[in-house]
């Protein structure tokens, strides 16, 4: 028996595969072909405290080994979360996530003042880094003052563990991450998708209506493995590596650069019960390799 | 995902192909109007699966027919007899199965989850006509399926051709409707481009009658995950999602 555990800070993992937000609902969806029980952890959608509409049609693109999407935050708030989904995630043993959002900061402390309450729920994951938000670009890791304001907001009203979710739209890498350590966020997740476009040749206008779209898949895994192995060599906060995961072996890359745990994205999309290969495939490569614990081989190629 | 084996491929000329599959599950347990999301099982190339309406059940396996319109469809309609697929399903919300008369209006591809619902009728005596609406000639073939509801089809080909009514499936409908009348209780069932869909809802003569339509639309997962396939709700109040609340809907609960 080898021991998949894995200890970030705060939140104790039974294994390092978690389901990436907007990836798998609201659990519910995913339920009947995935046990829940075997993962890690799910990260449940982005919730805003308003139900949100999200983005005009068309929302998905495949590309090669990618998929361009934006959905735009649709969900159906904090509150209908609660009432309908939550008693029927929290029948699993898996520690559940969840991402959360706003328009504006006092919408992002408002979600988590709802789920704060919560006991069942394991910790937040905020959201500043979707490339497709009504405020188009400016995407809030971007600009140092406002993350700062939103995680100092955020951390004041919950004692949860903390994620911050960050993409490729960082600016200032070094920066960003001071403020996340000295406002107390417990975990880093990345990468986001990667803001992309789609140009259709025969209509001769873009494919998205909001032109760029988020970019994700096996497409982006050696982009992501960097920012992440960057980030671990900065940061003493554990990480969640996330990027085009679709195998063990890509979980292992992460692990391996020092990722504490990986999500899964695209590949949920793409066959709803692939997070429990990597899962198996994570455990066969400790037992083919004899290392008993999977905390020993975290960051062993640095 | 389950595996699936090819048994049986048809194909007419480089763009249709209908595929019998072995996988009990979906022959079993799938309605008229669900679908399959399906992938070819070696590789990750296409990265997602294709949504692909169910045409037939027959004992442990089914049948999928489909165009050929970008590269996925494309390799999926390259695989060979015997090779295996990757199917989920079946998934989404079919057509309403008890109306008093049906009346199935198809276009092009659109024939698919209606072949379904027409034999669902045939075999369990609820009375329909079947219009099927075809572009050209290579697309004539697809008359040929429609002979297993004998005597109760009509259809036509937008290019001229002897025998046949010349021009749209709407056009045919049209005229049908001038000498017929619906009884309470008959509902109108179709699939096909959107123009088509849309022309019939606006149809002032059938304004009374339910109207269900089968949408065609870019999916990522099928399941209700990712909400990719969102299609505009006719109130104004967000968007239904097309492998969840559909992808059969009532045409009047849609925006047009």
């Amino acid at each position: 028996m080898v021991n998949l555990a894995v200890n970030l800070g705060r939140l104790n993992l039974k294994n390092p595969v978690i389901l990436a937000s907007g990836t798998c609902g609201y659990g519910r969806e995913i339920a009947p072909y995935l046990d829940l029980n075997r993962v890690g952890a799910i990260t449940v959608k982005g919730l805003s405290y308003y139900p949100f509409p999200g983005n005009p049609p068309p929302r998905l693109r495949e590309v090669y080994a990618g998929v361009l999407n934006s959905i735009g935050l649709e969900n159906k708030g904090v509150r209908r979360f609660i009432q309908e989904d939550l008693s029927f995630l929290s029948s699993f043993d898996t520690c559940l996530l969840v991402n959360i959002w706003g328009h504006t900061e006092d919408e992002f402390t408002r979600v988590a003042q709802e789920l704060d309450k919560l006991e069942r729920i394991d910790a937040l994951e905020l959201n500043v880094s979707c490339p497709n938000t009504e405020r188009g670009r400016a995407v809030f890791c971007s600009d140092l003052e406002t993350l700062k304001s939103i995680v100092a907001k955020v951390r004041a009203v919950t004692q949860k563990p903390l994620i911050v979710k960050l993409g490729p739209e960082v600016k200032e890498w070094e920066k960003t991450l001071d403020v996340l350590e000295n406002e107390g966020v417990d975990i880093l997740s990345l990468t986001n998708s990667f803001p992309a476009l789609f140009v259709d040749v025969e209509k001769r206008e873009f494919f998205f209506k909001r032109k760029f779209a988020g970019l994700s898949g096996p497409a982006i895994k050696p982009l992501a493995l960097k920012m992440v192995y960057e980030v671990v060599n900065y940061t003493s906060l554990p990480v969640i590596g996330m990027g085009g995961i679709i195998s063990a072996y890509d979980a292992l890359e992460f692990l391996l650069i020092g990722a504490k745990a990986v999500a899964l994205g695209v590949a949920n999309l793409l066959d709803p019960a692939l997070a429990l290969s990597v899962v198996e495939g994570i455990e066969k490569y400790l037992q083919g390799n004899k290392i008993g614990n999977l905390e020993d081989l975290i960051g062993k190629v640095r | 995902m389950r595996e699936a084996i090819i048994e049986e491929k048809k194909s007419w000329g480089e763009r249709f192909i209908q595929l019998k599959l072995k996988e009990e599950e979906i022959a079993h347990c799938a309605q008229p109007g669900q679908f399959v999301m399906v992938r070819a099982q070696k590789g990750f190339d296409p990265l997602l699966g294709r949504p692909l309406a169910v045409m037939k059940v027959e004992g442990d396996s089914f049948y999928l027919f489909w165009e050929v319109v970008g590269r996925g469809t494309k390799i999926l309609a390259s695989l060979n007899l015997g090779s295996k697929l990757e199917v989920l399903g079946p998934l989404g919300k079919g057509f309403s199965l008890s109306p008093s008369q049906a009346l199935i209006v198809a276009g092009g591809r659109g024939i698919t989850p209606l072949y379904f619902l027409a034999s669902h009728f045939k075999k369990n005596e609820v009375p329909f006509t079947f219009f099927l609406g075809v572009k050209n000639k290579e697309e004539l073939f697809m008359v040929d399926f429609l002979q297993d509801f004998s005597g109760a089809y009509f259809w036509s080909c937008e290019e001229p051709i002897e025998g046949g009514f010349c021009g749209t499936v709407i056009s045919l409908f049209q005229s049908w409707l001038k000498d017929n009348y619906l009884p309470p209780g008959s509902r109108i069932y179709s699939c096909g481009p959107e123009g088509m869909l849309k022309s019939l809802y606006r149809e002032e003569k059938i304004r009374d009658i339910p109207l269900e339509v089968s949408l065609e639309t870019f999916m990522g997962c099928g399941f209700g995950v990712c909400m990719s396939c969102a299609v505009e709700k006719g109130n104004d109040e967000g968007y239904f999602h097309v492998c969840k609340d559909g992808p059969v809907f009532l045409a009047r609960e849609l925006k047009w």
